[in-house]
């Protein structure tokens, strides 16, 4: 049953392979231009292509057995990406005041992480309907769930992920009925506390601190900076682009981390409106389609597993695009499938082959 | 099988039509999105376009980054030590080069140096590297930087810059207080508490420079601006002022400072310059008046980045400069020691005052001789003279009555062998040795004749002579153990000065107040009796109280028989001089010490006599107290 069946192989879901192809290819190329030097291949899409390889292997090997069999191993799973997150804590050096990377910065856990909470939750929403829940105490356990990954990430200085992460899991409160009545009193309450707690238990000392965890010693200056450089090299581009390798912006090294953060930014300049349209559309349709996976999928899990993955790509996707656009703050954070970043290619990758898993049993008892 | 089950359980339901139903939500969601972005991609590639276009191919933003001043270090009356000037230097943007031959040619005749030699240091930079100013002076003098700016019009791609730089107004003065500023290293910045830094900013890294970095740092700004092709500045966006750094004021007296380094120079002592220490002490507060470390370094050195040839003289080079030898320098306090062994006698009632000893030049243990340094003997001595005439038999018996470990308990109490706590640079603890002490370290019995030679400071014991100074102003002061201080007053966060920690006593010896009193007598002895080893520190009009001391540096027979200039330089003895005054009411406590000087009357005597001349010659500074208006003069160095 597992792989060879031919139904499986009629069933295979190659639009969706397609599309992550074109959007890891298109990634790949325009890195080759913002880390271009001379006419050789350059270091970081070296380092790219060899975490493709490896990210490709391991999605075949994710297509090859049935989701359903992760289902059980739902919570192993998550309890090793915590079990990562808390070693980072431990070994991990800091690099730029933020504590995330192990094996000498080759394993980013908490990119892990967010796929193993992905998975952990939609096993819990299987088995406890979120359509069912109409109140917010159903919500702690869940909630708990979230909470320890979260916290450890937050615990590493890394608010980017964190906040991603969180916004990852908020996915599922779409389909549960809770009253909005509720969702403002959560607000009221919430906000009131933190006020009361800002402003009465804490010593300005602490309440400096709190803001130095917030914004470890980024400097104003410098996310002042990105934006301008950013908006610049988009602008640039115009209607057609300035043309591959040409962008003035992407070439100059004017634009900061130009290779991870603002990496659409430079396709931005150099392919223009009608590159940036297109790039955005592949991605709509990425999403679309998974949606669609998500409808026809033939069990709870799979349904849920599958809207969790969309999210998985939606949230960094709006918060990178957002940030490049100048629509949102500047926080680090890489667009999926496309920017400088091994980790988060492999795991992209591995939840894309689940995906596709979900996608190609659907028809398979 | 097992997917059976798990497929069949939720299958009847399909997907939850209620799912369905939110899945057209999220749909939703996502297009509106997406067309939020294509419209702002519309708006800033179509419509605003052309406008951003040409300021990326006309002009460029660059972020120049505003450095922080570092705040002003200064002594108790105002007096700069450490300040920060304007360093000119001179970039090159290899980009923006035009004629390269005729500028190199041009800058080696404006500069004194050879146009080959600047060429290949900017050399010919590919890729984004092009884009990378390379400096090529750091620091011109005046001269030179008025020729330079005056040819910039005709030398495209050549550019002048301003940074603040350390300056230590007084070359070594205090250098070991001071300590001195350098990169960041590689592991400083990958610990937490280095999570602001980054690489490439110039941090304290020794000494106060260190201890109060977070002071003198201040906090580097920025300042958005867009240059055109030949890299001149057109408009500024936008820009957060650097906050220059606040001042620290120690409680070093400069004039004071620069009295006790003089004393080793040549002209003072006579023959070639010593190496060693001086402490000076208020034993009122624990002051840190003056803090001296022979052989020193001058920290302006560092300022830049330091030369290769200038660190390796420094790390290599057998006085060892860096050594803070105040603090860090560990030396048998020899005769300087018979006071706690004295004061050990007194209260525990093993001697009385008037008791008398008599000392025929040498004291026999079993079958080994001790000599007294006196050869001839001093002949019978009650504890007073003892002490003016350091008379080795009598503490050898003193000290086999008390036995190790009472003497142990006493020098304790004076806070030796262990840290000050004053937190500047690597402290050492020194050593009191007891019983107890030896079996740990050496795994061995403590033997008799190791008390004897403990009871006049040698053999295990170790001190510092920070250490000393405090056991000593302790005496002074009637009995309280002071914390070195050496911080007086620091900027606060309002930017205003405020005082620094207040004086703190670590302890009270365990010597009664009439026994100290005792003591201070015989140390005024030491200075003024016949016989008295200490007459070199007498000034006119003060009372002074002193010891000397005499620590041998290898054992007696190496260098028997030899007449001391014929002892090789490393064999001989240290010489060590304590004293305090005005005895009726102590202000001043000096500690020197002369590595390898002989003996602690004729080596280390005259540079406590400068010190003490100098302090009571003026004990008001010569210049008026002046506050440096830090924050305006440091400004001025950046904004040029």
């Amino acid at each position: 049953m597992f792989g060879i069946d031919r139904r499986l192989l009629q069933n295979f879901d190659w639009l969706l392979l397609l599309v992550v192809a074109a959007i890891v290819g298109a990634g790949i190329i325009n890195l080759a231009s913002a880390t271009h030097v001379d006419d050789e291949l350059t270091g970081e899409v070296r380092r790219q292509l060899l975490s493709l390889g490896v990210g490709g292997v391991a999605m075949v090997l994710v297509l090859a057995i049935d989701y359903r069999h992760l289902e059980r191993f739902a919570t192993p799973v998550l309890l090793v990406c915590i079990a990562l997150l808390a070693a980072t804590l431990v070994f991990a050096p800091i690099i730029r005041g933020s504590q995330s990377w192990l094996f000498g910065g080759r394993l980013q856990p908490s990119e892990l992480a967010k796929l193993g909470l992905v998975i952990a939750l939609a096993r819990y929403f299987h088995y406890n309907p979120p359509g069912e829940i109409r109140r917010l105490r159903a919500l702690v356990r869940p909630g708990l769930i979230v909470a320890l990954p979260v916290g450890l990430i937050i615990m590493q200085r890394d608010m980017g992920v964190a906040l991603l992460t969180l916004l990852i899991a908020s996915t599922y409160l779409a389909f549960t009925r809770i009253p909005w009545r509720s969702w403002v009193g959560v607000a009221v309450v919430g906000v009131a506390a933190l006020i009361t707690l800002w402003m009465f238990a804490l010593q300005p000392y602490q309440q400096r601190r709190i803001l130095d965890v917030i914004d470890p010693g980024r400097d104003p200056l410098s996310s002042g900076y990105q934006a301008i450089q950013s908006r610049i090299a988009i602008g640039s581009g115009g209607l057609l682009g300035t043309g591959y390798r040409s962008g003035t912006q992407t070439q100059l090294r004017f634009l900061p981390t130009q290779h991870t953060d603002f990496a659409f930014s430079v396709l931005a300049e150099e392919w223009g409106f009608v590159g940036s349209c297109a790039m955005l559309s592949l991605y709509l349709i990425l999403l679309l389609w998974g949606l669609r996976v998500t409808r026809t999928s033939k069990d709870g899990f799979g349904a849920m597993l599958s809207v969790g993955l969309v999210g998985t790509i939606f949230w960094p996707l709006a918060l990178n695009i957002g940030m490049v656009l100048g629509l949102a703050p500047v926080i680090g954070v890489p667009l999926p499938l496309f920017s400088y970043g091994g980790s988060a290619l492999v795991t992209s990758l591995v939840g894309f082959g689940l995906l596709m898993n979900i996608s190609m049993r659907r028809y398979v008892f | 099988m097992p997917i059976e089950d798990v497929g069949v359980r939720r299958l009847a339901a399909g997907v939850d039509p209620s799912v369905a139903n939110r899945l057209i939500f999220i749909t939703t969601f996502i297009v509106l999105t997406f067309a939020v972005f294509a419209i702002r991609l519309f708006q800033l590639q179509v419509i605003e376009g052309e406008d951003l276009g040409n300021r990326a191919r006309r002009n460029s933003v660059r972020t120049v980054r505003l450095e922080a001043p570092r705040g002003d270090i200064v002594d108790r009356f105002g007096r700069e030590l450490a300040t920060t000037r304007p360093a000119f230097g001179v970039q090159v943007m290899p980009s923006e080069l035009r004629d390269r031959e005729l500028t190199f040619a041009a800058l080696g005749r404006l500069l004194d140096r050879d146009p080959s030699e600047l060429s290949e240091r900017v050399g010919t930079p590919k890729g984004r590297r092009r884009f990378q100013p390379v400096r090529i002076a750091k620091d011109l003098p005046y001269d030179l930087r008025t020729r330079v700016e005056s040819h910039l019009y005709a030398l495209p791609g050549v550019f002048t810059d301003v940074r603040p730089r350390r300056y230590y107004v007084g070359g070594s003065l205090a250098a070991h207080v001071l300590g001195h500023t350098g990169e960041i290293q590689l592991e400083q910045l990958e610990t937490r508490s280095f999570a602001d830094y980054r690489s490439g900013d110039v941090i304290g890294q020794a000494g106060v420079e260190r201890r109060f970095e977070s002071i003198l740092r201040g906090r580097a700004g920025g300042r958005n601006v867009v240059v055109d092709v030949v890299g001149r500045i057109d408009e500024v966006l936008d820009e957060v002022e650097a906050t220059p750094g606040g001042t620290v004021v120690l409680t070093i007296d400069r004039d004071l400072q620069r009295v006790a380094e003089e004393a080793f120079l040549p002209d003072v002592i006579g023959g070639e310059e010593k190496h060693g220490a001086v402490v000076v002490l208020d034993p009122r507060n624990g002051d840190i008046l003056a803090l001296v470390s022979r052989p020193t370094f001058d920290p302006n050195s560092f300022a830049g980045g330091i030369d290769s040839a200038i660190w390796k003289r420094l790390t290599e080079s057998e006085g060892r400069p860096l050594q803070d030898r105040a603090l860090a320098g560990q030396y048998p306090p020899a005769s300087t020691y018979k006071v706690f062994v004295a004061a050990a006698g007194l209260e525990e009632g093993t001697i009385a005052p008037e008791d008398r000893v008599f000392c025929p030049g040498t004291f026999k243990l079993g079958r080994r001789t001790y000599r007294c340094w006196k050869r001839s003997g001093h002949g019978w001595v009650n504890l007073h003279e003892a002490l003016a005439r350091s008379c080795d038999v009598f503490f050898y018996q003193l000290g086999l009555k008390l036995g190790i470990d009472r003497m142990a308990f006493f020098a304790n109490g004076f806070y030796l062998g262990r840290r000050t706590g004053i937190a500047l640079g690597n402290e050492s603890a020194g050593i009191v040795p007891t019983r107890a002490w030896k079996e740990r370290r050496f795994g061995e019995v403590w033997l008799k004749g190791e008390t004897v030679s403990a009871s006049i400071g040698q053999g295990y014991n170790l001190t510092t002579p920070m250490q000393l100074a405090v056991a000593y102003a302790a005496i002074a002061n009637g009995g309280t153990v002071f914390k070195p201080r050496i911080l007086l007053r620091q900027t606060g966060p309002d930017g205003t000065l405020e005082q620094g920690p207040e004086p703190e006593a670590l302890g009270k010896v365990p010597v009664s107040p009439e026994h100290l009193a005792t003591l201070t007598r015989a140390l005024e002895g030491v200075v003024y009796d016949e016989g008295g080893t200490g007459g070199r520190a007498r000034i006119a009009g003060v009372r002074v109280a002193g010891k000397t001391g005499t620590a041998q540096v290898v054992h007696l027979k190496e260098t028997e028989g030899l007449e001391e200039d014929e002892i090789p330089f490393k064999y001989r003895d240290h010489g060590w001089f304590v004293a305090f005054a005005p005895v009726e009411a102590p202000e001043i406590v000096v500690v020197a010490l002369a590595e390898h000087g002989g003996h602690g009357g004729s080596a280390a005597g005259p540079i406590v006599n400068a010190i003490l001349s100098r302090y009571f010659k003026s004990s008001m500074p010569e210049e008026p107290p002046r506050w440096p208006k830090a924050s305006e003069e440091a400004s001025r160095v950046v904004r040029n």
